[in-house]
């Protein structure tokens, strides 16, 4: 059998990524994941006060600039040890869920489902439906999403001044207090995308959708209508079984979630002690057990990144990012490899959602393993779920006005120490370590989700998630390898791209 | 009412061009029913700065279109042939375009004004020779397109 190496640009994900694969016939044998994408924000910092983390961590993303943020200031208020009053959290909370509904709308439809409309599957019963509903900017889901996703992130403009890349989350609180005008035009923004996600992505009331809860229930709904079955998430399903993508890109086993959004009643304890409203949890994929999370088990190795080499793995307060480029050599990306308890993980919603123990998520993932197709239902499952909470946390804010919004540190420094942050963004665990000595930082490391997900090899070789989920893959056309992209999109990658030009020139891509 | 939207990021060399322009329109005095506008990097999110206008003039780099330097003004449709490109934050100005087609209804008249750049440089300030020189050509070209 003959060996061939196909290099993948993956044009349709966010940002800077590609595949080496290695197929003997049409069978993947090895796979290489290349971050392609300097970023170097561990390095800017060093040196500064510790507040002007707040301004620079926003700018790592521009889609997950919240998220960045509440993990910067989560860090400082875990070292200072300051307490944040309920209405910040809340606000805090609201935001971080906005940018998030936004995020998996767009992932969902301007990136997964446009490869049902691929030739391919032309010959498919669903095809022409899929395509009505999901060509880009022609099919009406698509249009849907693009109009109303943009307007929801327009909830953080309103409390955080800006979006994306704002700083109104401060050591104690947020910047601003929640007015009545605020919440009115709060709701509205969210009213109108709840109507749009009940009408046309779920094809039911919020509340029904969220009452399903064992496998069978939802597949008895999926064909209780035309309205069900013809909505975006039935189309979804019925075109992703119809592939096979319920048997394909598992991956790794195991998946962690460090919980999300701090319960805003357990005020007694100081962040990353508090409460958190969705559950934090390591899922032990040999055991089948969910068992409590504990930061002080991550590593992170670069036997295979372009960074100055140390032996094994390093906890992030001891972890150090230094660019040492060898094109080369057999290292391959910029992604370092995070592993937890030594072990290769994935993160991203459907690992919070079976984590927090979310029951027809659970359900799916006892009945089939957690394949490319539960992985992008996971994510519209939290849409759902998001839409809700977001609606009660306004009528929280709304039940008590005049609450402070800040609880001013007594002190305007930050003192030396070190201090963690760990919040979730859409594409899962997010995490900032920091070190502050003679009153500048002396050490920042930052773990995102997609450096979990799209991890290369460790210094014992084991590959990471993405990589692992593509080898022993058949690829039916390896010259227009779909299946990967399908596999790889269900993850929402981000390796954050900060280059851009107006290009003319034809580049080998994943269709279209 | 006229935008005129200029995108960019200075921290890569002439990738750089669109911010450098920004900077020369933001010294001069505008009518005030324009508008000047910095989307950097913003990609879909730039949709904002595309609304409640008649005219729009999007001011970026160029690659391959002609060599380095030139100073082109385009219309949407220059932009459709050959495979767009499809991405998320870098999304550029062809899927921006796309997507306010999709939403919007009627469009805005749409130029693009960009130059020839001679190459994108990582993590380096400032723009290369030709590229610079090109700048005041370019508000001349965008003045005299907006006051007419």
């Amino acid at each position: 059998m003959s060996r061939k190496i196909i290099q993948i640009d993956m044009n349709r994900v966010e940002g800077d990524v590609d595949f080496q694969l290695e197929l003997e016939g049409s069978r993947i044998v090895d796979a290489r994941c290349v971050g392609s994408l300097y970023r170097g924000f561990e390095q800017i910092l060093l040196g500064r006060k510790p507040m002007d983390a707040l301004v620079m961590t926003p700018r790592i993303c521009g889609i997950c600039g919240t998220a960045q943020l509440n993990a910067a200031v989560l860090a400082l208020e875990h070292l200072a040890r300051l307490p944040v009053p309920p209405a910040a959290m809340r606000i805090r909370n609201l935001c971080l869920m906005a940018e998030t509904v936004q995020s998996d709308l767009r992932q969902s439809f301007l990136f997964f489902t446009a490869d049902f409309c691929h030739p391919k599957y032309r010959s498919l019963p669903l095809y022409d439906k899929a395509r009505a509903a999901f060509l880009p900017f022609q099919g009406e889901i698509y249009r849907g999403a693009l109009e109303h996703s943009r307007h929801i992130v327009e909830i953080i403009a309103l409390f955080g001044g800006q979006w994306p890349h704002s700083s109104y989350m401060v050591p104690g609180g947020v910047t601003t207090p929640a007015s009545s005008r605020h919440l009115i035009d709060g709701l509205s923004l969210l009213n109108k995308l709840t109507r749009w996600f009940e009408k046309s992505v779920i094809g039911t009331p919020l509340d029904d959708w969220l009452a399903l809860q064992s496998a069978d229930e939802f597949f008895d709904w999926l064909e209780a209508g035309e309205a069900h079955a013809d909505s975006a998430i039935g189309l979804l399903t019925r075109m992703s079984r119809e592939i096979g993508l319920h048997r394909l890109g598992c991956g790794t086993p195991h998946m962690i979630s460090y919980g999300a959004y701090d319960d805003p009643e357990d005020v007694e304890n100081f962040s990353p002690y508090r409460k958190r409203l969705f559950k934090a949890g390591f899922l032990n994929g040999d055991a089948g057990s969910i068992e409590p999370f504990d930061q002080n088990e991550i590593t992170e190795h670069v036997r295979y990144s372009w960074f100055l080499p140390y032996p094994g793995g390093r906890h992030p307060f001891q972890g150090q990012t230094v660019p040492d480029y060898q094109p080369h050599s057999d290292r391959y990306t910029w992604c370092k490899a995070p592993r937890y308890r030594d072990k290769v993980v994935q993160t991203g919603p459907l690992a919070d959602a079976l984590i927090d123990g979310e029951p027809l998520i659970h359900a799916l993932y006892r009945a089939e393993g957690g394949n490319a197709w539960l992985r992008q239902f996971a994510r519209l499952h939290r849409t759902a779920r998001l839409l809700k909470a977001m609606s009660q946390l306004l009528h929280e804010l709304a039940a008590h006005p005049g609450e402070p919004h800040i609880l001013p540190p007594a002190d305007k420094e930050i003192p030396d120490g070190e201090g963690f942050g760990l919040v979730t963004a859409a594409r899962g665990a997010l995490g900032h370590w920091l070190q502050v000595r003679d009153g500048v930082i002396s050490r920042y490391q930052v773990i995102t989700p997609t450096a979990w997900n799209a991890s290369p090899k460790d210094s014992e070789g084991r590959h990471g998630h993405w990589e692992s989920s593509l080898i022993g893959l058949t690829v039916e056309d390896p010259d227009d390898p779909v299946e990967i992209g399908h596999i790889i999109r269900s993850h929402d990658p981000c390796l954050v791209c900060t280059v851009h030009l107006l290009d003319t020139g034809k580049r080998l891509t994943v269709w279209p | 009412m006229c935008h005129i939207v200029c995108f960019g990021n200075e921290l890569h060399g002439d990738d750089g061009f669109g911010m450098r322009v920004y900077e020369m329109l933001c010294r001069q005095v505008w009518p005030n029913d324009v508008k000047v506008f910095n989307a950097g990097v913003a990609g879909l999110n730039a949709l904002r700065f595309l609304e409640n206008c008649s005219r729009v003039i999007l001011v970026d780099a160029l690659a391959n279109f002609g060599s380095p330097g030139q100073i082109y003004v385009l219309k949407s449709e220059d932009l459709a042939e050959g495979r767009q490109e499809l991405s998320g934050h870098g999304l550029g100005i062809p899927y921006l375009l796309e997507a306010l087609k999709a939403i919007r209804e009627p469009l805005p008249d749409i130029r693009i004004v960009g130059v020839e750049i001679e190459g994108v440089r990582p993590f380096f300030i400032g723009l290369s020779e030709k590229t610079e020189r090109a700048v005041i050509e370019t508000v001349r070209l965008i003045r005299g397109l907006v006051i007419v």
